[in-house]
């Protein structure tokens, strides 16, 4: 426990002085609001619908009907696209730099240390939900929910971003790793939203099943509530199953 | 009573034979140099000691768990975003020890000014007496040093060396390797050889000397400029 809390607190520090990750954070949920109180689904829909001649009225007719709810929007591509990369550079560069090698030495068990760099994230990442929540202007029972699935969400990318993490060599390769796969995370339940097939297709990944408990809030669609979750816990079960393979395998070995 | 010892290790990398059938023993207290050129095989005996590798044949002991160990290697792993305080602060929190424990750490390396600034600000210098205040914090029974005083201003190496020495006196046994051959004769106990993966000589620096019908000490420019300066650590 010691040694979980002494690697928080570096952690926490640590991202603190680091713009680049911190402004992930606050990014998302700062666009948000933003686009919410400043833009709006309906000035957005003016100006696309302006381009309609050129492309075909039905096409916007039916782009108006699915248009997303903003704020959830965004916490699904935060929840997919930001936390991925954060992970898997923390761990890698951890390595890279020998720091990890110096935290082991001194008795810290990789477990311990993943532990400690996962709850930073998990607790940041809580913070941002909550900026979310708020811009979103959730209460009571749909509250619960959106935190529900936001904080299943972040867990899954924390799991997804530690194997990463502990696969790269260094934080260059670990950032090549993750972008593509927190690109297709984050920017698929946004495609989703205009195309059935593409949001058939995603329907197994968590970062969509966070759109689709979003619109049960927003919008009150049919999808019980019990099979998003359902999916996105075997998400995260899947993952840490991939997890425990790399980690076996691979160890968090630095030399 | 010995801390550290091989026997017949060998160490591999692919083709390239590292270790070929090194044997020695450090003992309690002592200061323990282990010189060769770069590639002579001296980090990998530090990390076979420190259970960092594993050997191919032969056996490595170290009569110490590694939370009794103190490490200095070439690559810092120095939190860069954090101060130089908070940075011990880590392992004072693993270690469980006293905020004042690490507060003495960073006066007997020259850092207490230097507390609260970033470890990226700080000179290379400035960054190993830092890492070499990590080291020490726990007390460590035995101190491992690879190069301690590689790319130092004389009068920081020189407060190094005092450093260890005061750390020898408290009882610590100090593994400490180097490419300066006048560092490892002002300062160790006893010291290997190590030429290509293979132990050369070994034994006391005088006894070394002797044997090869040399002279043991000579003023360097070392020490002249310390005598000149007047200079400790700081």
């Amino acid at each position: 426990m010691r040694a979980v809390k002494a690697v928080f607190k570096k952690q926490f520090k640590s991202s603190v002085q680091n713009p680049e990750m911190l402004i992930q954070f606050l990014i998302f949920p700062f666009m948000a609001f933003m686009m919410t109180r400043f833009v709006g689904t309906d000035a957005m829909m003016d100006d696309i619908l302006y381009f309609a001649p050129y492309i075909g009225q039905d096409f916007f007719d039916a782009m108006a009907a699915n248009m997303p709810n903003l704020v959830t929007m965004m916490a699904g591509m935060f929840a997919g696209m930001a936390l991925i990369p954060a992970v898997a550079g923390i761990i890698a560069e951890d390595k890279e730099k020998t720091s990890l090698r110096f935290l082991i030495m001194a008795g810290v068990k990789p477990s311990a240390y993943l532990v400690g760099v996962g709850s930073v994230i998990l607790f940041v990442s809580a913070l941002t939900s909550l900026a979310f929540a708020f811009v979103g202007e959730f209460r009571g029972m749909d509250f619960a929910i959106f935190m529900g699935a936001m904080l299943s969400g972040v867990t899954a990318s924390i799991v997804l971003g530690a194997a990463i993490g502990i696969i790269s060599k260094g934080q260059q390769s670990a950032t090549a790793l993750a972008m593509p796969i927190a690109m297709v995370l984050g920017f698929g339940p946004m495609m989703a939203q205009f195309n059935d097939n593409v949001a058939r297709a995603l329907n197994i990944f968590y970062s969509q099943q966070i759109n689709i408990i979003a619109d049960y809030i927003t919008i009150g669609t049919d999808t019980p509530l019990w099979q998003s979750f359902a999916i996105m816990w075997a998400n995260i079960l899947v993952l840490a199953i991939l997890f425990a393979i790399v980690y076996a395998k691979k160890g968090l070995t630095t030399s | 009573m010995i801390s550290a010892s091989m026997k017949n290790v060998s160490k591999s990398f692919g083709a390239n034979h590292v270790l070929k059938d090194v044997s020695f023993e450090t003992h309690n207290g002592e200061i323990f140099g282990m010189l060769g050129p770069s590639g002579a095989g001296k980090t990998t005996i530090i990390n076979i000691l420190t259970k960092q590798l594993e050997v191919d044949s032969g056996e490595a002991y170290t009569s110490v768990g590694s939370n009794e160990i103190g490490l200095m290697l070439e690559h810092d792993g120095l939190f860069n975003r954090l101060s130089c305080l908070d940075n011990l602060i880590v392992f004072e929190d693993i270690y469980g020890i006293p905020r004042s424990r690490t507060l003495e750490a960073l006066e007997k390396v020259g850092l207490t000014d230097a507390k609260k600034t970033v470890v990226e600000k700080l000179s290379k210098g400035m960054r190993q007496r830092l890492v070499l205040a990590r080291a020490v914090l726990h007390a460590p029974k035995v101190l491992f040093l690879d190069e301690p005083t590689s790319a130092l201003d004389p009068m920081t190496a020189r407060g190094i060396h005092e450093l260890i020495r005061e750390l020898r006196d408290a009882g610590s046994t100090v593994f400490l390797t180097t490419h300066n051959m006048e560092e490892a004769t002002h300062l160790c106990d006893r010291v290997v050889l190590l030429h290509k993966g293979t132990i050369i000589e070994q034994g006391a620096p005088e006894e070394i000397c002797q044997r090869h019908n040399s002279v043991k000490t000579m003023m360097d420019l070392e020490s002249v400029f310390v005598k000149l300066t007047g200079g400790g650590l700081e």
